[in-house]
């Protein structure tokens, strides 16, 4: 039997994981191919090669739906970051990430990182209203106010931007706490670990806000955890001095 | 969906089978080359050569030839065959007894003497190993799920007899196993995992359920396997328990699947289903009714139902790719080519490859989706004469370019194309235009470039486009002899000028523009031809071209005309430059233009060569000759004007025939001025200021004549006076009795305007004595006025030299500061005495001197010359001694 070809062997692997129809696809579409359109809820999984720099990643879009969670574990080994996703405007979505999607990522790398991501804020989130279209920055707010400062007022969920939408939104203190709580599962430290502002997203996958910089901050964040991997699959017995590296967090000081 | 990838060819018939027994059915199939095994619910094996022949249709048929049928003695089904080609044996699974036979007689192998035999009992299930760890070519590696429980061992199977490699149990109880290497798949009964019997490592994969629904694990390739996942899912999974490939949707009764890149095909009781690798989409499903086997067998897939064997005959990758280009599905057609890369070979890949990506773009092209097919167009490196002979007419008859067979596009050309729809051919066109611009000039269009060139021409040409003339002003390749009835037709005889040009045939491009301009032939891009023309010649460097066309541009306007001749370049390089002789010659039968050019050269390129001036001053006499004779009155203002350029070449150029223009003037009383000037070249001021004062009795004019004869002269100040005295002498010395007076009057202005000028002196002696002091105060107090001015600024001036003069020698004293050494052993320069005391006085030059010589020196030689040139006073009063300690340390 002919071996099947083998594809270009991503060097490192991210996986979108979360609810059914907290938009996941609509994300990754929005992130590949610049454009929102109308999804179907995903079978199974799917995943995109992205060229960034030098390196390949696979970005894994997993189905939300109940049937396939079995799967997730399996999308989930090896993977170097983990984009734990909900719905703004749903509580629930973002409670199931510690109830079901959580435990899923036992089977990722050690140091994998870990994005707390609230798809849809273009419903509540006016800043997210307008087209983050790359190529016409000045739109997209001020620069000043920088996404990932946390804002000192949450979202008032006292004025919802549609008079029909749902009650229960998702501020950004929740999020934050849950990423709290994803270290403490994962018994990493919070203080040697990325901070949940850094790591902690709004995202609204309709007009593009923030979908960039999730994925750019990302894979920025596991570039060192491609290096490994290369350094890895050509490790030698010899110890290279010059290519020591200080593990980080740890700096050397002085005396 | 639909892409037609596989076709059902039948392999076995049912005849060939079991008749019309109904009870039969088909447990299990092998196949090894061309033989195929047949293991029935009847314990028989069948044992067929398969033979491929080509079908009318171009495709394959089977004919299937019976070799022989065994039967096995055991009564129960035979529920599992595995060949192992090298050693010729069949692996036989019956009645949960595994055992050899041999491939060609099918006889059961006895047990090798003194071994464990060859035979397993208790066996549910086996596989056998797809990538051995084994280098003994004449063995078999097989994995045995025992119907003990909860049990995989591994064998190695020789010619004659099994042994057992490793036992390993596991958490639940396996029902179906594959194995690669030292990895085992193993379907437990409520999960996946993978197994590597040698280390005892083992990765859950993921949780199924193998009581509910039937499990399926099939090695794929290289520690890669296919399972039944929930869902109706096709999950992949390697041996690291790692998914690489998305998951295909398959359904959720599946019986059996196997991969044929890069397809997954997938066996239900009732159809096929055919997903494609690359795009996890159903590409293919094909109805097969009572569905039980699926198996591939070194890439060929082979299916049975209870009755019957199929073989699944894949299509060729082009032809697939070509069906789902033929039904416009580009994407598809282009991740198919794309997946299939790793299986072709890199040259054909990129043939077929480039093929795809053009008719995708030609595919594009005919929906109008120009971005989209330029992109295609780009990426498949598509011969652009492709597109342009698409289009009627656009390429030259002499191109030797063919379409590509076969075709890529179905379409004959551009009408065909757009069904008559006027619209739709202007997009095309304009789209061809955006396009060719955009490979013009790029390395992939080389070979092509006057195809390019010349339809891009015609495409401007037709839609009247703004960059037609661009194209021609730049580097082109268009082709004249293609492109000029084009041109023609469309009326752009401009445009087909410059093409002449671009052709190095400028003679047929002045040919052409002249009728246009003389309204011949109609073409409105250049109101201003005529102008253009006369451009055109005036920096046409092949003079021939300028002789034979300048008459018409002179005829037509010699103002403008003679700008071919005047603006053309006089810089230094004159070489390829018209003679201006030559050109005076060339100009006399246009004698305005001659006038024209040579004021040009005489008064703006200022050549100092007398013909041209002596020609310029004959002209314009004769201009102004012609003007007084005019039988037609000539225009108020004319004459005068005529008469000042005349006047003003007289006056101002030295180089013109004096006596020549005399001549021509002899007898004519009109032109006393005139007359007075050339006498004043020749500097007869007598006879001019006598035509002046007497004839013309124009005392202003006169007056003015000594002052411009003068300035000529390099003793200006001087001649004037001496103008100036002849005049006033010419205005006292009378003539006519009644003119006396005026005369007098002349004198008095004369005096009192230019008081200063005179030598008052000489002027007193020749005044009649009877003139009042009064009407020559102005004069006298001019007079006096300049005389004292006069002699205080010279005392002025010599004030300022002598301070500057004072200036300096300080300067120079500073300049070289050295003391002045005095002592008792050196001697005055003057006397030659030695000094006595420090009083010295220092002549320029640092010398010392005594006072007392140097002020004998002084009134000696003042009493010789007036100038002041005193050596300045310096006294050096330092002692001796300081000065010596001084230069001790210079
Ligand atoms: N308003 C808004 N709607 C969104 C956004 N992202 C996704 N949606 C909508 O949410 C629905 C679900 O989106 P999907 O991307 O299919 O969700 P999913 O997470 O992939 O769902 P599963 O594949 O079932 O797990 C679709 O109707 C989208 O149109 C968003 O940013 N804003
Ligand atoms: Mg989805």
């Amino acid at each position: 039997m002919p071996e099947i070809s083998k594809m270009k062997k991503p060097d490192v692997k991210v996986v979108i994981l979360g609810d059914m129809n907290v938009g996941k696809t609509s994300l990754l579409h929005r992130y590949t191919e610049r454009k929102f359109r109308d999804t179907i809820s995903t079978v199974g999984g799917a995943f995109y090669l992205k060229q960034w720099g030098p390196y390949n990643i696979s970005i894994w879009d997993t189905a939300g739906r109940e049937q396939f969670h079995g799967l997730g574990s399996m999308y989930c080994r090896g993977a170097a970051a983990v984009i734990l996703t909900y719905d703004v405007t749903s509580w629930q979505s973002l409670a199931e990430l510690e109830e079901r999607f959580l435990s899923l990522t036992d089977t990722a790398n050690h140091d994998c990182i870990y994005a707390i991501v609230g798809n849809k804020a273009d419903l509540t989130d006016p800043r997210a209203q307008l087209p983050a279209d790359p190529q016409s920055p000045a739109e997209g707010g001020e620069p000043g106010t920088g996404p990932r400062v946390p804002s000192a007022c949450p979202t008032p969920p006292a004025s919802p931007l549609s008079p029909g939408s749902p009650p229960q939104q998702v501020g950004r203190e929740e999020a934050a706490a849950l990423y709290g709580r994803v270290l403490r599962y994962k018994g990493l430290d919070e203080g040697s670990s990325l901070p949940a502002d850094r790591m902690c997203f709004e995202t609204s996958a309709r007009t593009g806000y923030n979908v960039d910089l999730l994925f750019e901050t990302l894979f920025d964040l596991v570039l060192p955890s491609i290096l490994r991997k290369r350094t890895e699959n050509q490790r030698s017995p010899t110890v290279d001095l010059e290519d020591y590296c200080e593990p980080p967090g740890r700096r050397r000081g002085c005396c | 969906m639909s892409v037609k990838a596989f076709e059902l060819v039948p392999a076995v018939e049912r005849d060939l089978l079991m008749g019309d027994k109904a009870r039969i059915n088909v447990e299990c199939i092998e196949c090894c080359g061309k033989h195929l095994y047949v293991g029935t619910n009847d314990c028989f094996i069948h044992h067929f050569l398969l033979e491929e022949v080509p079908s009318q249709k171009g495709g394959i048929k089977y004919s299937a030839q019976k070799l022989q049928q065994k039967y096995l003695g055991l009564k129960k089904p035979v529920a599992e065959l595995r060949a192992a080609s090298a050693l010729e044996r069949l692996i036989v699974l019956c009645d949960g007894v595994l055992f050899l036979v041999d491939m060609a007689t099918l006889e059961t192998v006895p047990s090798a003497t003194g071994s464990g035999g060859a035979k397993i009992k208790g066996v549910t299930s086996f596989c056998m190993n797809g990538n051995p760890v084994n280098t003994d070519p004449f063995c078999v590696e097989i994995a045995v799920i025992s119907s003990r429980r909860r049990t995989v061992q591994v064998y190695t199977v020789y010619e004659d007899r099994v042994q057992l490699v490793k036992e390993v149990t596991t958490a639940e109880q396996p029902s179906v196993v594959s194995l690669d290497g030292y990895f085992l798949c193993l379907a437990l009964a409520s999960q996946y995992m993978i197994l590597n019997y040698t280390t005892g490592a083992s990765q859950d994969l993921f949780p199924y359920n193998s009581e509910e629904r039937r499990p399926i694990v099939k090695r794929i390739g290289r520690e890669e396997f296919l399972l039944a996942a929930p869902g109706g899912l096709g999950m992949f999974a390697n041996a690291e328990g790692v998914s690489q490939r998305a998951p295909v949707n398959w359904s959720e009764s599946v019986i059996g699947a196997a991969v044929c890149f890069p397809y997954v095909v997938a066996l239900d009781q009732d159809f096929i289903s055919i997903h494609s690798m690359l795009d996890q989409q159903l590409k293919q499903s094909l109805a097969f009714r009572d569905g039980h086997i699926l198996q591939d067998f070194e890439g060929k897939v082979v299916l049975a139902s209870t009755k019957a064997v199929y073989v699944l005959v894949p299509l060729p990758l082009e032809q697939q790719i070509q069906d789902l280009l033929s039904g416009d599905r580009v994407e598809e057609a282009l991740v198919l080519t794309e997946g299939a890369q790793p299986n072709i070979p890199r040259d054909r890949f990129q043939i077929l490859h480039r093929r795809i990506l053009q008719q995708a773009g030609f595919i594009q092209f005919g929906q109008l989706q120009f971005q989209e097919a330029q992109e295609y167009f780009r990426k498949g490196e598509l011969d652009v004469r492709e597109l342009i002979s698409l289009y009627p007419l656009l390429l030259p008859p002499t191109s030797s370019f063919t379409r590509c067979h076969p075709p890529l596009h179905p379409f004959a050309d551009l009408n065909h194309l757009a069904q008559g729809d006027l619209e739709k051919v202007l997009r095309c066109k304009r789209f061809l235009i955006s396009y060719l611009g955009s490979v013009r000039g790029t390395e992939a269009s080389r070979a092509s470039r006057e195809e390019v060139d010349t339809a891009l021409l015609k495409l401007y040409a037709e839609q009247d486009h703004e960059s037609l003339l661009d194209l021609l002003a730049s580097d082109n390749t268009c082709l004249l002899a293609d492109s000029s009835p084009w041109l023609e037709k469309h009326s752009k005889f401009f445009a087909l000028g410059l093409l002449y040009r671009c052709n190095g045939q400028d003679s047929a491009a002045l040919q052409l523009w002249i009728r246009v301009a003389d309204g011949e032939l109609q073409d409105s891009t250049r109101p201003d031809l005529y102008e253009y023309i006369v451009d055109f010649l005036t920096f046409c460097p092949n003079l021939d071209l300028v002789w034979r066309y300048s008459d018409w541009a002179l005829k037509r306007d010699p103002k403008v005309g003679v700008q071919i001749f005047t603006k053309r370049s006089s810089g230094k390089d004159q070489s390829g430059q018209p003679m201006p002789d030559d050109v005076i010659t060339y100009l006399e039968k246009h004698s305005p233009a001659r006038l024209l050019y040579l004021e040009h050269l005489v008064l703006e390129r200022r050549i100092k060569k007398e013909k041209f001036h002596s020609l310029l001053a004959v002209l314009y006499l004769e201009q102004v000759l012609s003007l007084l004779e005019g039988a037609p009155p000539p225009a108020p203002g004319q004459l005068s004007l005529a008469r000042e350029r005349l006047q003003a070449l007289l006056r101002e150029s030295n180089l013109y025939r004096v006596q020549l223009l005399l001549g021509k003037m002899e007898g004519c009383d009109q032109l006393l001025l005139e007359r007075a000037t050339l006498h004043g070249k020749l500097e007869d001021h007598g006879k001019a200021l006598d035509i002046l004062v007497h004839q013309l009795q124009d005392y202003s004019s006169a007056e003015a004549y000594c002052l411009w004869a003068s300035s000529s002269s390099s003793q200006g100040a001087a001649c004037r006076q001496q103008l100036l005295h002849l005049l006033l002498d010419m205005y006292l010395g009378g003539g006519a009795e009644e003119r006396r007076g005026d005369l007098e009057m002349a004198a008095v202005d004369l005096l009192n305007r230019h008081g200063e000028r005179f030598d008052a002196v000489r002027v007193l002696s020749v005044l009649p004595e009877g003139w009042s002091l009064q009407l020559l105060k102005p004069f006298l107090g001019r007079a006096v006025r300049t005389s004292v001015h006069a002699s205080r600024t010279s005392r002025l001036a010599l004030g300022l030299s002598r301070a500057e003069n004072l200036q300096l020698l300080h300067d120079r004293l500073k300049e070289r500061k050295k003391p002045i050494l005095v002592s008792e052993k050196r001697g005055c320069h003057l006397c030659h005495n030695t000094f006595s005391c420090p009083d010295v006085v220092c002549l320029p030059g640092a010398v010392p001197v005594h006072t007392h010589c140097i002020a004998h020196r002084l009134s000696d030689s003042a009493l010789n010359t007036h100038a002041d040139s005193a050596p300045s006073k310096h006294v050096d009063s330092a002692p001796n001694k300081n000065s010596t300690q001084n230069s001790n340390h210079t």
